[in-house]
């Protein structure tokens, strides 16, 4: 496109076209460098280009099937890509043009996108681009955004985090540090979706009453905090041991469904919590009473009945007298 | 943009002074948190109200907080972020000056919702400068004063940055030497982590 009045006879020094087009190359009719902008010449190297030929330098990307200038041109009017020879991974794109006289032809490159990995390749800096080239508001904004990118994913992270802690804060018995109501219920409602089998221990203290009559809520407390570090201790990873009441706890053992098992289980906890608990001087005694109960005897049923079948198992222990385990199934319930 | 300046102004006093005295000063200022989000939003005049905060535990004027925090958020060496993000202003330290006014708009291009404060710059002469910072957070022209000192430092510029006392929104610049000292070097690329 010709303005109407534009001067046809502008004559521009090697001067004013490098510093308004650093990356311009003047070839020959036949292809040959005649001059090249400073920063051009930067990226080719410390070989001189002047007197060579443009294809020693650079591949043709497109338009397809060309290989020298003059092919470019007769096939794009418009852009044309191109890669360099010594450094496969940049490329660049140009427009170029026969200059009226001689047949001279002026092309102007650009990194275009790869502007990113052009400045790390060779090392460019503001000087090297045209005064009103875009590359430093590229440049500024690619690494503003990998800023703000990197801040939201360390503020993701530690949203998850607190998001992770308040939810074991929602299933935790504070004073015991074992889980709590919630956390039973959930872990059942989950472990009957899967179809997972599981064993449940409902464990109830004896003579908690009298340690919290004769040594105050003091050594209650105390008492409840050493049940549960005792029940952490004894359940496996993938055991789910929580305080569902005063001081009643439920012990969840996923996979676990061999009766002998799960009433050595609960055995060892009623023989540990039977050991004289010392606190200020005095020794507290308690026991426990242990109703088992296992998801295969309760095919068909949900949490709340199971829950309510290891009542009854407890309530059957507490009968037999204090310290022992009972298991039900269905059939005596 | 409150959200910005008290993370930096956590981090510098972290950085600078210990968290012990970070955690003073959360305490004093009533704050029930410790940690500062900068994509978050934060109350309106609570920048402010933590600087004054800080000013107290540490016994200094809360402007030299404030242009003290500005010049680290440039120089901290653990994060060099800001400074290379202002460096793509310009080759020298008065084409940066003269670059500015574009900042906001940079800065919007990677967080649209940024309400940076509005930056004019007059040239009165060839070194000698005025900027205009207009912001809701009274702190913030003197966080400027403290980033342009950084800068021209950066820059190996020596220079004199003045602020007027009285309308507080103006900032004079004047350029003395701008090859006092080398520049520190900035790669357009960024360094490897």
């Amino acid at each position: 496109m010709t303005a109407k009045n534009a001067p046809t006879d502008l004559v521009v020094d090697a001067g004013t076209l490098a510093r308004f087009m650093p990356m311009h190359l003047l070839l020959d009719a036949e292809g040959r460098i005649l001059g090249l902008g400073p920063t051009l010449q930067r990226i080719l190297g410390d070989r001189n280009a002047i007197g060579t030929r443009f294809e020693d330098w650079f591949e043709v990307r497109s338009p397809g099937g060309g290989t020298t200038m003059t092919d470019v041109l007769d096939r794009s009017a418009h852009r044309f890509r191109l890669a360099l020879r010594n450094r496969g991974r940049v490329g660049l794109r140009g427009v170029g043009q026969r200059l009226p006289k001689g047949g001279q032809i002026l092309i102007n490159l650009s990194f275009g996108i790869d502007l990113i990995a052009a400045v790390g390749e060779f090392g460019l800096t503001d000087a090297d681009f045209a005064a009103t080239d875009l590359a430093m508001e590229l440049l500024f904004m690619a690494e503003a955004n990998a800023s703000v990118t990197r801040e939201l994913r360390g503020l993701n992270l530690r949203l998850e985090g607190a998001r992770v802690a308040a939810e074991e804060e929602a299933l935790t018995d504070p004073l015991t540090g074992l889980r709590n109501r919630r956390a039973v219920d959930l872990w059942l409602e989950r472990l009957l979706a899967t179809g997972t089998a599981f064993g449940l221990l409902n464990l109830d203290l004896d003579y908690f009453k009298q340690v919290n009559d004769s040594f105050g809520h003091p050594a209650g407390d105390h008492v409840l905090a050493t049940v549960g570090q005792l029940l952490r201790d004894q359940s496996r990873a993938e055991d789910c041991a929580a305080r569902i009441g005063g001081d009643e706890f439920v012990v969840i053992l996923p996979d676990r469904t061999d009766p002998e098992v799960l009433s050595n289980v609960a055995a060892r906890i009623i023989a540990r919590l039977s050991e004289p608990i010392p606190f200020e001087g005095q020794v507290c005694r308690i026991s426990a009473s242990v109703g088992i109960v296992r998801s295969v005897d309760f095919p068909n049923e949900g949490a709340a009945e199971m829950l309510a079948a290891a009542d009854r198992a407890l309530y059957a222990a507490k009968h037999a007298g204090r310290g022992q385990a009972r298991l039900i199934g269905s059939a005596v319930a | 943009m409150d959200a910005l300046l008290l993370r930096s102004l956590q981090g510098y006093v972290r950085d600078t002074f210990g968290p012990p005295v970070w955690q003073a000063v959360c305490r004093r200022s009533g704050l029930t948190i410790e940690t500062f989000e900068p994509m978050l939003r934060y109350a309106p005049g609570l920048a402010d109200r933590v600087a004054q905060g800080v000013a107290e535990v540490l016994g200094r004027p809360v402007e030299a907080v404030w242009e003290d925090m500005g010049t680290h958020l440039v120089t901290n060496p653990r994060h060099q972020g800001v400074r290379r993000l202002l460096r793509f202003g310009g080759i020298g330290f008065t084409d940066f000056l003269q670059s500015l006014e574009e900042l906001p708009g940079r800065t919007r291009l990677a967080l649209a919702d940024i309400d940076l404060p509005d930056l004019s710059l007059k040239e009165l002469a060839p070194d000698r400068f005025e900027i205009r910072c207009q912001s809701r957070v009274k702190g913030l022209v003197r966080v400027l004063v403290g980033i342009l000192t950084a800068m021209a430092d950066d820059y190996g510029t020596l220079s004199v940055i003045e602020t007027d006392d009285i309308c507080g929104d103006r900032i004079v610049v004047r350029v003395l030497d701008r090859f006092h000292n080398a520049a520190r070097r900035f790669d357009l690329a960024v360094p490897d982590a």
